[in-house]
């Protein structure tokens, strides 16, 4: 493919940084991590929990407020001006972008709506400057929006508690594509949801993907909704991205060790192979391990690996991990 | 066989509202089982949120009255009715909770509880004794005492936390153990670590474990025996395999429709 990339995040580094007391602390919650989306793409970001991965959705949506900085590196959307992070962008530009080109599903986000507004509301604030037109007009559009969530234009009355979690969420995902937007931000839209219920909300995400052409990037630790959804895969550790490809590559060939071990941990059901665990815990960011940050846990660790970082490589068509013990030989 | 806990027709109702919008919301409808007492099992409680489960376990820990049918842990009134049969019932059935990080507070140590529960549950007369039982339990989880002294709960991880946790209930030699999403909370890295623990914990120690949980692959892997709840029914029991292998109930069937397997089936799998 030689087409365009939609966001191109090339060697984004962002760490938390405090400084108490005189006791100074940084945290590279996002540690030196590219890759690109192209355009009509779901790009999947797995991790357990404090792997940095809403901190590196902040950092691409410019969301960056102290302690956490930007370090070096820049996520480029193509509907920016070439050379310019969303971050530290003239306010106005980020305003007219912002919902209309790029739009954030936040985690948590049946909790995002204001409990004060009515739904009709929470629309006309986000979405009328962008829209334009009459009150009329801009109502016939939202319902026809909503009624492709399957959702009835009466909940447009309703106050936010008045709607069930699965409803809350389906507005807040009519909320964020109801501009089209070019790119979609999703971080954990799903996880407070029964299976029944998020099954159907991923289903309208993806239709409404398909249908609007839009990237998604989308978030969450839950490696059945990535085999579902998504068309590539990035798996992060402790702030890195360790492996990145196609989603099926991934699920059917996992090269770096965490993935293969993430991977063949996962129960199925009608299959009663015995899983394990991993040994050991997560690392702790304050203090991260030397060189690779995987090796403590490692089976595959050697010596390199206690001393030098691994660089992303890549193995096959679109398909790049950052392990010594995998592609080892190559530079 | 006796048994060690026998469900019978337990229902639980809440009421809501003042004189004049008063209605009853039925928790908990009818629902019967019996775990036995020399029959060590893995029973597993499936059900979406809003469909009683965690009611029931309430119910189970005695933390909440039924409101209809009776629920006896073996033969006696769950709950007790002195402060000693409570405390005697206590020794014998403990919870998990699903948080690890909620369920400890943040400002104690954490051998404290362990050490509490053990004077207080585990016959433990002095500090030596309850370190020991504590330090038994711990190894029961696969960690010791000398490396959580003095520790607090955010110098741990989630995993390790609630291993801690599960050590804390084993301290006073419980028949029983409600889990209430014990792996929801818990990173995929280690979540197979805890679900194996709870494997061994029946096969080695004996314990029954109540498993509640959402989640159907853990319970297809882990669970011997299930009931599947929605809206406070029982709608499918049975053999945990059997039952998720090949679900009756058209619930059932839409529950285990929805779970996102973790295999590639080309790009389109979700409609």
């Amino acid at each position: 493919m030689t087409t365009q990339p939609i966001l191109r995040v090339d060697h984004l580094k962002a760490h938390f940084r405090s400084s108490y007391f005189g006791v100074y602390r940084e945290v590279p919650a996002v540690d030196d991590i590219s890759f690109d989306v192209a355009p009509n793409e779901i790009f999947g970001l797995a991790g357990e929990s404090s792997s940095g991965k809403t901190t590196l959705m902040k950092t691409i949506a410019g969301l960056i407020t102290p302690p956490l900085e930007l370090i070096g590196g820049k996520a480029q959307f193509s509907f920016m001006p070439p050379e310019t992070n969303l971050y530290g962008a003239d306010p106005a530009q980020l305003a007219r972008i912002r919902w209309s080109k790029l739009s954030y599903i936040m985690q948590g986000s049946m909790n995002v709506l204001n409990p004060l507004r009515q739904i009709r509301s929470i629309f006309r604030d986000f979405a009328a400057v962008h829209i334009g037109g009459s009150n009329s007009d801009f109502e016939t559009k939202t319902v026809n929006h909503l009624s492709r969530l399957r959702l009835d234009p009466s909940v447009l009355d309703a106050y936010p508690h008045e709607l069930s979690g699965g409803m809350r969420q389906r507005v807040t995902i009519a909320l964020a594509t109801i501009c089209r937007p070019d790119f979609i931000i999703a971080d954990e839209p799903t996880t407070a949801l029964d299976v029944i219920v998020q099954k159907e909300v991923l289903g309208m995400i993806r239709s409404i993907q398909r249908e609007m052409g839009s990237s998604v990037l989308f978030v969450t630790h839950d490696m059945g909704v990535h085999a579902a959804l998504t068309d590539k895969l990035g798996i992060m550790y402790a702030g890195c991205l360790v492996e990145a490809g196609r989603t099926a590559d991934i699920f059917n060939a996992p090269q770096h060790p965490y993935t293969r071990h993430l991977i063949h941990s996962l129960p199925r059901i009608g299959d009663t192979v015995q899983r394990t665990g991993l040994t050991g815990t997560p690392p702790n960011l304050a203090n991260p391990p030397s060189g690779c940050r995987f090796h403590p846990r490692c089976p595959l660790a050697s010596d390199i690996c206690r001393t030098e970082r691994p660089m992303m490589r890549q193995i096959a068509t679109e398909h790049r991990v950052a392990c010594h013990a995998v592609a080892g030989d190559d530079a | 066989m006796t048994a060690l806990l026998t469900l019978n027709n337990v229902s639980k109702s809440f009421t809501r509202g003042g004189i004049l919008s008063r209605h009853r919301i039925e928790a908990v409808k009818n629902v019967s089982f019996t775990i036995e007492n020399n029959r060590p099992e893995i029973f597993a409680i499936i059900g979406e949120s809003g469909s009683g489960k965690t009611t029931l376990a309430r119910m189970i820990l005695g933390m909440q009255e039924v409101s209809g049918g009776s629920l006896t842990l073996e033969g006696n009134r769950v709950g007790g009715r002195t402060r000693k049969e409570r405390l005697a019932f206590m020794a014998k059935v403990q919870p998990i909770f699903q948080n690890p990080f909620e369920a400890f507070n943040p400002l104690k140590k954490i051998d404290y509880y362990l050490l509490l529960t053990a004077m207080r549950f585990g016959g433990a007369v002095d500090i030596a004794e309850a370190e020991a039982a504590a330090d038994v339990a711990l190894r029961q989880v696969g960690l010791s005492l000398s490396e959580i002294r003095g520790r607090f709960p955010h110098e741990m991880s989630g995993g390790q936390l609630q291993r801690v946790a599960i050590a804390r209930a084993l301290v006073s030699k419980p028949r029983l153990i409600i889990a209430d999403e014990p792996v929801s909370m818990v990173d995929a890295s280690l979540r197979m670590a805890i679900v194996n623990l709870f494997g061994e914990l029946r096969d080695k120690l004996g314990l029954s474990i109540i498993y509640i949980t959402h989640d159907l692959a853990t319970a297809y892997y882990i669970a011997d025996r299930l009931i599947i709840m929605q809206k406070g029914e029982v709608v499918e029991a049975g053999a945990a395999r059997e039952v998720l292998s090949d679900p009756q109930h058209p619930y059932s069937r839409q529950l285990r429709d929805a779970v996102l397997s973790p295999q590639v089936t080309g790009s389109l799998s979700i409609q």
